[in-house]
């Protein structure tokens, strides 16, 4: 509820109690002045939302009066008393953003046309700024829900891959138990030899799962050290080589010889490289077998404006543009209940945190390269 | 005694297996076939009495496609099938529904619908019961 005030400012004391008597019967609390120095001071201490002042006053008249109340105060309405023939001052004071004139000598309704006006625009702004908050406190709201649902989103699509996978090796338990089960039922050496495999086949998904989760988890301390840039993809390569052979598969590899040592992990380096080598020879795996010779090339050599790069290049049955978006996503899987979804999430992090970049390019049917880039100091 | 054998389609060899052995210990000779093409021409071969078919991520579109040539293939259209899957089964009959429409008549829905991994007993009792339906 605005208080209904208001500073009137004449310097003929007559005027003054003749609109004072008329502004009471409006319903208004008035204060007076009679130059325009005691009305600012009264102005300072009530702080009145609505000013009426005569224009022409010795000392300080109604214009500089106006101009100052707008500088204290903007909001405040100021409405000039003019005189016959004070036209030039009229349209000054309205330059000075006068709410509105009344001319001398004072007609009641014109007066309460001007104040209603006046009281007009005050609680237009008031609403206004009221809007104007509630705007600023609804979008901080709304902004707030969101990130919270987001992240909740992120959360929630972490733990549903999570049981995706969890819920795919259990499956295989299950299955296994049951075939091992029957197994011991019937006797029969078939059944127990393959539910012994399935479940033993499964025992190992969940550790890798587990250890893979682990590993993703825990905040990498990266260690790093001056090493060939050879040397992790040297170990993949044997580490690889028999799983390659027993599928048919050619592992390459082809490293430059004229290459400086970096600063890196070695050991996450090493880690990151085994997953794209892996997903490689399953690329191979997965194609037609009647397919042309199947091969898996790691490369190690200079770039320019980088420490190593290494690359990873397949031809196997590589992928397309939609599934190259979702590749480092968590938990997204082109294997079926084969894969979890981690492997590419953990070597992105590793890279990541080596200041490097990973990138791919693929085509449906023709195979993947995957390009790592290291930078000459990993500052992690 | 009819006929008793039964087509298990999945590209898992974990659940080919554990099908498999349910179909067996239930009193079922098992006719293992990992893809759809290869479902095929078992099935054209030496028709089975029920089929199992996986249709699974991320070969959905496979399973799905087996699944409407059996359905539209005069010799194998009467074969009762059982649909094991990841994916939920309304998300399964609306694919059957869109694939419809080309050949001019509905496609019927599977006689069953089991989701992934499915329960060993109630695997069972749903084989006894299509399989005696049939024969």
């Amino acid at each position: 509820m605005m208080e209904k005030s208001i500073l009137l400012v004449d310097d003929e004391a007559g005027i003054r109690k003749v609109l004072s008597i008329a502004l009471s019967d409006l319903g208004y609390q008035v204060h007076t002045a009679e130059n325009g120095l005691e009305a600012l001071r009264i102005f300072e201490d009530k702080r009145p939302p609505i000013v009426l002042t005569d224009i022409k006053m010795p000392e300080m008249d109604g214009i500089e009066l106006l101009r100052r109340l707008k500088k204290i105060s903007p909001d405040t309405e100021v409405i000039m008393i003019t005189g016959h023939g004070d036209m030039d001052l009229a349209i000054k004071s309205v330059k000075y953003e006068a709410t509105d004139f009344v001319t001398k000598p004072i007609n009641d309704e014109v007066l309460e046309i001007a104040l209603n006006r006046a009281t007009e625009r005050i609680t237009m702004r008031q609403t206004l700024n009221e809007y104007t908050q509630n705007l600023e406190q609804l979008v901080q709201d709304k902004t707030q829900q969101l990130v919270e649902a987001e992240r909740l989103a992120a959360v929630g699509q972490t733990v549903a891959g999570l049981s995706h996978a969890i819920k795919n090796i259990t499956g295989g338990l299950k299955g296994g138990a049951f075939v091992l089960e029957k197994g011991i039922e019937l006797n029969d050496q078939k059944y127990l030899m393959q539910g012994w495999e399935m479940i033993r086949g499964n025992v190992d998904k969940i550790t890798n799962l587990s250890l893979d989760l682990l590993n993703y988890a825990k905040a990498t301390d990266l260690n790093i050290q001056a090493c060939d840039p050879r040397q992790p993809a040297q170990e993949v390569i044997d580490l690889m080589r028999p799983r390659a052979q027993e599928l048919g598969i050619e592992l390459v590899s082809d490293f430059s010889q004229d290459l400086n040592s970096c600063h890196f992990d070695a050991d996450l380096i090493c880690r990151c490289l085994l997953n794209l080598v892996t997903n490689a020879i399953d690329a191979c795996r997965n194609d037609d077998p009647d397919a042309p010779d199947k091969k898996v090339t790691v490369r190690v050599k200079k770039a320019r404006g980088w420490g190593v790069e290494y690359q990873v290049l397949d031809n196997g049955c590589g992928m397309n543009a939609k599934t190259q978006k979702r590749i480092f996503q968590h938990f997204f899987s082109t294997k079926g209940s084969e894969g979890t979804g981690i492997g590419l999430m953990i070597s992105k992090k590793i890279i990541d945190e080596h200041n490097g970049v990973i990138n791919i390019e693929s085509e449906e049917g023709a195979g993947s390269k995957f390009f790592i880039k290291l930078p000459k100091v990993s500052n992690g | 005694m009819g006929n008793r054998k039964i087509l298990v389609v999945d590209d898992e060899r974990d659940m080919r297996i554990f099908v498999s052995t349910v179909v067996e210990t239930s009193g079922f000779e098992a006719i293992k076939a990992q893809d759809g093409m290869e479902a095929i021409e078992k099935a054209d071969l030496d028709p089975p009495a029920l089929v199992i078919l996986d249709v699974m991520m991320p070969k959905i579109d496979d399973g799905i496609q087996t699944y409407r040539r059996f359905r539209t293939d005069s010799k194998l259209s009467r074969i009762p099938i059982i649909i094991l899957s990841a994916i939920a089964r309304k998300t399964f009959l609306h694919s059957i529904r869109l694939l419809s429409p080309h050949r001019g008549s509905v496609l019927p829905e599977p006689e069953a619908y089991m989701e992934k991994p499915p329960d060993a007993g109630e695997l069972s009792r749903l084989i006894s019961k299509l399989s005696a339906a049939e024969s």
